[in-house]
């Protein structure tokens, strides 16, 4: 108002008195609710004025002819108007609300993401290592979550009665092929890749983008760090082995390389489990990733190699000196992409992966070897056509050529497969308003070996139901080819098929979120096989199917309690399948009906600790009873197993910790396994499978030097 | 966790008189010209109280000045300025996108510009104050790092030297560690301050009472 009145006294000076307009009128929000204090003004020209507490503006200007006037105010978007300024007079300016606001809805069915800054984020990065349960493996911190299932002795990701093999994993939008180290049978296998590589994270339970496909259940998204911020070195000491990182900046690049030892033979001779090691687990793992910044684009290239390396003599009840098992694995993954934002609103991704892993297996008198060569090619564009309006599309290119020799002392086979699958996508994001948002997108797939032609739509809806409530539904046809351990026997077997409905409701507010979400999932195409073990004699069929359908409930609080952090994680789960060799359709023994997870942080200022618990829960799995009749009719008791962790800060740059998994030692067991033949009494004998552990502890030491000695281990708590 | 900013938070909230202390001799020019008419309004609404009037008037010189990166700096520095103490968490993030928006005119206009800098870390600090355990890691390291290498482009900038010992005594404190180093520092800002030179009209300077009230809140 002030300008107001300093224009006009100065309108009175002579000088000025050249033909000034008045420019005025009123600006309001779609409701027509006043907005106050918005930015009138004309481009280019200091004439202009805020708006007042009726959102009217009235400005005096010496400029003539057509102009620009420009209205601006936080969270609407920018309005202009060109007209002659002796025409812009009583102007009714209705701002339309930005949409790329928190404010605005999400499309939230089925997808967890972490660490994205801007939306609504379930877990946090750091969340990946403090997590009691966790001990720094990400998938460890995403079974935490709802959608989930316990299959302790397994490791890999179990999702809504889907097979681990279901869930995809995909590294800057690229597949990874192998994405878990092998480990023995009853021993968990971990993630491959270091969490601290990663700065944002998707989970997503069902229902995801026409962009990734061969997945099922589910897709994990991970995507490397575009830039890191300082020159650094981390160096960690564990007692089970031992970790250094460096990270390197130059002006337009930057090179972060990781290097990992594990070995469990110190650890197994104080603390020994149940199998009878003749070489415990020993890996090596490097990771390197490179970016450099080219014009307006970003190229990313990342490789990881590892090898693991273990010999055991595993208790067996039909071989009282146990199954010999030994096993050698080299795999090595790279990925390169590159992305860049072009004019008028396009911008392009490209990348490709490759994948090779040998896996050399010795059960007993059983020697196998298997090299796997993957690749992947993905190209994708994206134009921009508003705020309000997103198009992608693009195609892809899977290649896979296994290979296995396999030899007993009186058989030799050599088997194998190439698979080619070519693929093409595109994707429509439209936001209509803060309240509504739609994308819906459609994806073919052809597959070279088994010349087959799949398309898949897939379409989600989100509706805001109030200022920090959402509904969302989602709806998608899912295609995947039979896993690898099937395709080298058959290679005519048909592409599997799910098919996801999915409801979601999402309250967030002050650091709570609630969500709850139904879905139902219908399989068909199933592998089918009339063998114990798939072989090369085996009969195998597409004729499998089953059902998923279930309740999730996730509730994280963050503000109640000082100092605390907390989340709960229930999943009610009821499925059944008919696949593989199953006489009847029945819930498979992977499944537990009901899972619950607790998991707490407290920071103890004066100790300068952090403390963590968390509790998981699992309700019995099913086994087949060998001593009555039926199949998979038996259940186990439940799951339970409490973790605890401690980090102590010694300085910023020097933390201690200590975790140890089932404090309790809860007696968990997985399932049984019976002889196969019956005693002289008619019964067969069985033997629990319990974890090789029953409790596991870890103490290690993590120190981060840096160029300024200010970047500092409390930000990996 | 969340402690260690709530040192930072009552840093930055008094930062809002830091700009305007030179304006009242500047009004002295003999012939303003429409800038310099544009610029000292918009410190006055500023001084009075009136600071989101001010950031639009900073918003329509920098439309009209399409050279000048100082009053996209001040229209972004309202915004970072009173984002701090933000509750919510829609507000904030809109704030700071406009504050950002800004921020980005201001470095295509003047790069490698140690101000800019300094202003770009505390709009991350902003971030940081608000949920420190969700936004620290991220943004406390880059911001970290906007201050080293603002610091290498001008070692001797009191303004420089005294936003980057301030960010080091909170993450000092709270380790228990030293911070006599830090305040060296804030007395060595306050030394340097009374020969470095003004570079222009209008340009950021030297919050000389701020400085002597951090180094007696802090330091003896």
């Amino acid at each position: 108002m002030k300008i107001l009145v300093i224009s006009f006294l100065l309108s009175f000076v002579p000088s000025l008195l050249t033909s000034q307009t008045i420019i005025s009128g009123t600006v309001t929000d779609p409701k027509g609710i006043p907005l106050i204090g918005a930015n009138v003004y004309l481009d280019g020209t200091y004439d202009g004025a805020s708006t007042d507490e009726f959102g009217k503006f009235s400005f005096e200007t010496s400029e003539v002819g057509s102009q620009i006037l420009m209205v601006s105010y936080v969270s609407f978007e920018p309005f202009n108007l060109v007209k002659n300024v002796s025409e812009m007079k009583d102007l009714k300016i209705i701002l339309r609300e930005d949409v790329n606001s928190l404010e605005t809805v999400t499309l939230s069915a089925g997808s967890f993401s972490a660490g994205d800054n801007s939306k609504i984020s379930v877990l946090k990065p750091l969340d990946i290592v403090t997590t009691a349960s966790a001990m720094g493996d990400f998938v460890g911190a995403l079974q935490t979550l709802p959608g989930t299932t316990t299959v302790a002795e397994d490791g890999r990701l179990f999702v809504r009665g889907g097979e681990a093999s279901e869930t995809q994993i995909f590294i800057d939008g690229i597949r990874v092929f192998t994405p878990y180290s092998p480990t023995a049978n009853n021993v968990p296998t971990r993630g491959r890749y270091s969490p601290f590589l990663f700065d944002g994270i998707t989970f997503s339970t069902g229902g995801y983008s026409a962009e990734y496909g061969q997945a099922l259940s589910s897709v994990l998204l991970l995507n490397t760090i575009d830039e890191p911020v300082q020159n650094k070195t981390d160096i960690s000491i564990m007692s089970v082995g031992g970790g250094l990182g460096h990270t390197k900046k130059w002006e337009k690049s930057s090179l972060s390389v990781n290097a990992t030892y594990i070995n469990l033979a110190p650890y197994i001779a104080l603390f020994p489990d149940r199998n009878d090691w003749i070489k415990p687990f020993e890996t090596m793992a490097g990771e390197a990733v490179f970016r450099q910044k080219i014009g307006d684009g970003l190229l990313k290239i990342y490789g990881a190699f590892d090898t693991s390396d273990f010999e055991l003599n595993q208790e067996d009840i039909n071989q009282p000196e146990g199954v010999h098992f030994k096993l050698n694995n080299q795999n090595f993954y790279t990925n390169a992409s590159f992305s860049e934002m072009l004019n008028n609103g396009w911008s392009v991704f490209a990348g490709g992966s490759y994948t090779y892993g040998k896996t050399k297996v010795g059960i007993d008198e059983a020697d196998s070897k298997d090299v796997e060569n993957s690749a992947h090619l993905k190209l994708k564009l994206t134009k921009r056509f508003s705020n309000r309006f997103k198009l992608n599309f693009g195609a892809e290119q899977l290649i896979t050529d296994f290979d296995e020799d396999y030899t007993e002392p009186l058989l030799n086979a050599n088997l194998g497969f190439n698979n080619n699958i070519t693929s093409a996508f595109t994707e429509a994001d439209i936001i209509f308003s803060r309240k509504l948002a739609l994308k819906v997108g459609v994806r073919g797939e052809y597959s070279e070996m088994t010349d087959e032609f799949t398309i898949s739509p897939r379409t989600s809806l989100a509706y805001k139901t109030g200022k920090n409530s959402q509904i969302s539904v989602a709806y998608g046809d899912f295609f995947q080819q039979a896993e690898n351990e099937i395709l080298k026997f058959s290679d005519h077997l048909e592409v599997q098929h799910a098919q996801h409905y999915i409801v979601n409701y999402q309250y967030a507010a002050n650091n709570r979120i609630f969500r709850a979400e139904a879905y139902r999932k219908n399989y068909s195409n199933l592998v089918m096989y009339n063998d114990s073990q798939p072989n090369v004699d085996t009969e195998f069929s597409s004729n499998g199917t089953g059902y998923a359908q279930g309740l999730d409930l996730f509730w994280r609080d963050n503000e109640s309690i000082r100092n605390v952090d907390y989340w709960v994680s229930y999943s009610y789960l009821d499925t059944e399948r008919k696949y593989k060799n199953y006489p009847i359709q029945t819930t498979p023994s992977f499944v537990n009906t009901h899972n619950v997870s607790v998991v707490g942080k407290y920071w103890i200022n004066d100790w300068k600790s952090q403390v963590g618990i968390s509790y998981q829960l699992a309700s019995g799995r099913h086994y087949t009873d060998l001593n009555s009749p039926g199949f998979l009719q038996s259940k186990t008791k439940s799951y339970n197993s409490v973790s605890l962790n401690w980090a102590y800060l010694i300085s910023p740059q020097k933390i201690v910790y200590a975790s140890v998994n089932n404090v309790f030692a809860f007696k968990n067991v997985n399932g049984y396994q019976y002889a196969s033949t019956p005693d002289a009494n008619g019964n067969f004998a069985r033997r629990e499978l319990r974890p090789s552990a029953d409790q596991f502890f870890m103490i290690g030491f993590f120190w981060t030097i840096s160029d300024d000695g200010k970047d500092n281990q409390l930000d990996n708590l | 966790m969340q402690t260690v900013f709530t040192y930072l938070t009552i840093f930055f909230t008094v930062l809002v008189m830091q700009a305007q202390t030179k304006t009242a001799s500047d009004e002295t020019s003999a012939t303003p010209t429409k800038y310099e008419k544009g610029m000292v309004e918009a410190f006055r609404l500023w001084e009075e109280g009136k600071q989101w009037d001010a950031a639009n008037m900073f918003e329509r010189i920098a439309s009209a000045e399409p050279d000048n990166w100082l009053p996209a700096y001040y229209a972004a520095q309202i915004n970072v300025i009173y984002s701090f103490g933000e509750k919510d968490k829609s507000k904030l993030s809109e704030q700071l996108a406009k504050a950002q928006d800004f921020i980005n005119d201001a470095t295509t206009i003047s790069k490698d510009n140690p101000d800019i800098m300094v202003l770009q870390a505390q709009l991350y600090t902003a971030w940081i104050v608000f949920d420190g355990q969700q936004f620290g890691m991220q943004y406390s390291q880059k911001a970290s790092g906007l201050y080293e290498k603002a610091l290498a482009i001008e070692p001797e900038n009191p303004r420089v030297i005294f936003a980057k010992a301030e960010w080091d005594m909170g993450s000092a404190k709270y380790f228990g560690q030293s911070i006599e180093s830090h305040c060296k520092n804030v007395e060595y800002a306050i030394e340097l301050s009374h020969n470095f030179p003004t570079k222009g009209k209008f340009y950021p300077s030297f919050n000389l009472d701020r400085a002597k009230k951090v180094l007696a809140e802090n330091c003896h």
